[in-house]
């Protein structure tokens, strides 16, 4: 049992994990995407693959053993602590991703009231 | 059948189209694993402490990727502002559904707590984890909370635009007077010595900066959330 | 003066606007104006400076974001300023008869998207380039829907779900970069990015590919582009054509020249560029929607940019500029007169063009049409002419013929619309204009005529900006040699 624990503490298996989790994540919004025809599925697809790119940047910069990049409780000095930026990336893309779904959403919920169709494949209001 | 024909081709074809793109992105990245770099956020953990706030995300978020926060406030501000254009312009008629009595003590006796842990999360966002997103984000659920339960809550348009307005002109106005007082956008003109590290009043502008942005978000996400709840109740 | 007041002044505006508008009805709308002239004698005053300027933000690259106002970004903010602040002269005109809905909200995101285009072409900074692209996406969705009808909100949607799947595979790509070269900086990556191995580098450049292509409007995605142009106002069609795209255009080629010196992908691009321009000209045949034609001719010239740029030599980057200047310039004019004849006729389709009695417009329309066609003696036929030229030079006959024949397939269209214009069989109507609407319309033309009988006047600029863009040590040193 412990073999299997010291294999899995391995930076190149967690790392592995992190990928091949994060990208089976992405291929089953990319999946969804392709083919769901309702709108706001459609939106959630998007959103599945949007977290996967998410877990994937956090998950791949994380180093096993170091602590979140906050003083205090015993901690002194920034050493032995996670690389900052990726949070502070990942921070800023779910904001805009949250405001964009939201937007997404309104749309959706609009068209749906003025034609009553929220399949992607009827939306044919041009070329009539 | 025809129809179920199509529907059938498509989703096969989505999926092997999904399955090849898989495995070739999956065995791009897994042969090549990323070497050992020296990344640009160890040397900012390296900097960080001259800026004398004990959470280093929030020094980057806020200072050293200001200018990228400020965008995201803005995307906010049109998202919230395109909401409101969209879901805004038919007449509403709301059908009421009166809530238990329970439902309604127990939110209001939740309210202030929420608002007051939001409050807290926002004022310490440079000592632990969390701040102004996350801040605000608890702020808008406890309106979300109250807009729920009480049916005729309603939150005032013109106090949640001040409130907006007010802190998105001052956060432009700091980074401005950065410009002005050090040549520097966004550059931490306010007093800001290492040895107040750890206590509530440290750190400059970072703070203040994340208490305006838990502001914006807040005002932000509870229009947002009231626009949305709104719409839906007239189905 | 600061290159930063560029982005925090529109976005300064878009915060203030309910401070604003408690100071009367017009308050908010030449404010905005007024601001716009500022940008543009701040852009204007930059021009003439000798070296290019770092702004650096909070800390010095290449650990912080840096804006770079070098000789090519300031000619393409001056170009965006330009532009935006007549644009919004004219609509200051229409507002008295035909004012959106809810105008306030349309004048911060007109400014919201000014700031982001800038934004994008000031950045040294990959992901706020990102956080840039983001903005101008999410403004430019709402102005799609703007109007408010059922064609409104499916351009929007449709804009939408592109825009977000561009944002999800810009974002894949920005975090890989990360991960693999742990940096965010421009100048930094572009002296590392050719030490990643092979097979990363492809997948990279093709999900960067993929991110910028939806914005770019290239080939193979950009089937929603024509759709978000009928959906949407004329008005902002004139925005979409003649600033966001070349603002996505420009950090598309800045990223490609810093990080793939070599041209590696260039023969790809280069048919991907010709191949967008065919088959947009082709499409274009048939259409009997003056919105849905102009859209296709957009792509038609993307496409015909995109593939001269992608030849990297100096003199293909100055026809670049050029095309890119007398693009946005005959649209913008195109877009601002098909307004005109929306609100007189009510439809947009070639078959009003029959019916206008109005020489003033007719002589615009075609003025700026055979300014796009590449005609001497306008400012398209410089640029044309320079690309074709640098074409001829790189030895790239493949993609030069493919040129050709859409050029020629895009002069049929052209003149059958100058056909209807000069009907003399048929029965038309005066066409009223204001007394703005002719001024700024006029000026738009005076300057494709005057700068394409004496180019000379911004060709020894443009050669000098087509140097800096493709010289990346140059780059480098002046952005990472910035600091205070």
């Amino acid at each position: 049992m412990s073999d299997i624990f010291t294999y899995l503490n391995q930076k190149e298996v967690i790392d592995s994990i992190v990928l091949i989790g994060s990208m089976a994540l992405f291929f089953v919004g990319l999946f969804g995407l392709l083919s769901q025809k309702h709108i706001i599925k459609i939106f959630i697809s998007i959103s599945i693959m949007e977290i996967s790119i998410f877990l994937l940047f956090v998950g791949s910069t994380f180093v096993k053993g170091y602590t979140a990049p906050i003083l205090g409780d015993g901690f002194e000095k920034f050493v032995g602590m996670n690389d900052p930026i990726p949070h502070a990336m990942i921070l800023t893309a779910i904001v805009i991703g949250m405001a964009v779904f939201a937007l997404g959403m309104s749309f959706a919920i609009e068209y749906y009231k003025l034609t009553g169709i929220t399949d992607i494949d009827k939306m044919r209001e041009m070329r009539r | 059948m025809n129809l179920k024909r199509d529907v059938a081709v498509q989703t096969y074809s989505g999926l092997g189209l999904s399955a090849l793109l898989a495995i070739t992105i999956l065995n791009i990245m897994l042969h090549n694993m990323p070497q050992s770099v020296k990344r640009a956020g160890e040397k900012l953990l390296e900097i960080n402490s001259q800026d004398g706030v004990a959470n280093a995300v929030t020094t980057v978020v806020v200072y050293f990727r200001g200018f990228d926060t400020l965008g995201e406030i803005a995307v906010l501000f049109i998202a919230s502002l395109g909401i409101g254009l969209v879901l805004s312009s038919h007449s509403e008629h709301h059908h009421k559904v009166e809530s238990s009595f329970i439902l309604k003590t127990a939110s209001k006796l939740l309210f202030p707590i929420i608002i007051l842990f939001g409050i807290y999360v926002m004022v310490y966002g440079h000592l632990s984890p969390g701040g102004g997103f996350q801040g605000g984000v608890i702020v808008a659920s406890a309106f979300l909370l109250l807009l729920i339960s009480h049916q005729d809550f309603e939150l005032s348009h013109s106090v949640i635009s001040a409130f907006e307005t007010l802190a998105g002109v001052s956060y432009v106005i700091i980074g401005l007077m950065g410009l002005w007082i050090l040549d520097n956008f966004l550059g931490n003109f306010i007093p800001h010595d290492i040895s107040q590290m750890g206590m509530l009043v440290s750190g400059g502008i970072i703070p203040l900066i994340y208490i305006i942005v838990g502001i914006k978000v807040g005002s932000e996400m509870s229009m947002i959330v009231q626009n949305l709840l709104k719409r839906s109740d007239n189905e | 003066m600061s290159s930063i007041y560029f982005i925090a002044l529109p976005l300064l505006f878009g915060f203030a606007v309910p401070i604003l508008s408690r100071f009367g009805k017009n308050s908010v709308a030449y404010s905005s104006a007024i601001m716009q002239l500022a940008l543009l004698y701040l852009a204007y005053s930059m021009i003439s400076m000798p070296n290019s300027v770092v702004e650096v933000i909070a800390i010095n690259p290449p650990l912080g974001i840096s804006l770079v106002a070098n000789k090519v970004s300031v000619a393409f903010v001056l170009l965006f300023t330009l532009l935006m602040s007549l644009f919004s002269i004219y609509y200051l005109d229409i507002r008295r008869t035909k004012p959106y809905k809810d105008e306030n909200k349309f004048f911060i995101l007109i400014n919201m998207l000014l700031a982001s285009a800038i934004g994008l072409v000031l950045s040294s900074d990959i992901f706020n380039i990102y956080v840039f692209f983001e903005i101008a996406g999410i403004s430019a969705y709402i102005l799609s829907a703007y109007e408010g009808s059922a064609k409104a909100y499916e351009a929007g949607i449709k804009y939408l779900i592109t825009g977000m799947i561009a944002s999800i595979f810009l974002v894949f790509a920005i975090a890989l970069i990360y991960i693999h070269l742990g940096s965010l900086n421009l100048a930094v990556l572009s002296e590392r990015f050719m030490t990643l191995p092979s097979e990363m580098k492809l997948l990279i450049s093709m999900l960067l590919f993929i991110g910028f292509g939806f914005k770019v409007e290239i080939f193979p995605l950009n089937f929603w582009v024509t759709d978000v142009y009928e959906g949407s106002s004329t008005l902002v069609n004139g925005l979409f054509s003649s600033i966001v795209v070349k603002a996505y255009l420009f950090v598309f080629f800045h990223i490609f020249y810093l990080f793939i010196p070599s041209g590696e992908y260039g023969s790809f691009l280069v048919m991907v560029g010709a191949i967008t321009m065919i088959v947009a000209e082709t499409v274009a045949l048939k259409q009997t929607n003056l919105k849905r034609i102009f859209a296709y001719s957009s792509l038609g010239q993307i496409g015909f940019i995109f593939s001269t740029l992608t030849l990297e030599s100096s003199s293909a980057v100055t026809a670049a500029i050029f095309i890119v200047i007398a693009h946005s310039i005959a649209k913008l004019a195109i877009f601002l007169t098909i307004t005109i004849i929306e609100h007189s006729s009510g439809s947009v389709d070639i078959s009003t063009l029959r019916h206008i009695k109005s020489p003033f417009v007719v002589t615009i329309f075609i003025v700026a049409m055979v300014s796009l066609l590449g005609l001497p003696p306008l400012l398209g036929f410089t640029g044309k002419f320079l690309s074709l030229k640098s074409f001829a030079v790189s030895a790239e006959f493949l993609p030069l013929t493919i040129i050709i024949i859409a050029s020629v397939i895009e002069s049929v269209y052209y003149f059958k619309l100058v056909g209807l214009l000069l009907d003399r069989e048929s029965e038309r109507k005066p066409l009223p204009t204001s007394l703005i609407q002719k001024s700024i319309l006029s000026l738009l033309i005076l300057i494709l005529v005057v700068v394409g009988v004496a180019p000379w006047i911004i060709s020894p600029y443009i050669d000098q900006a087509s140097h800096m863009m493709l010289d990346n040590s140059l780059y480098i040193s002046t952005l990472l040699g910035a600091g205070k």
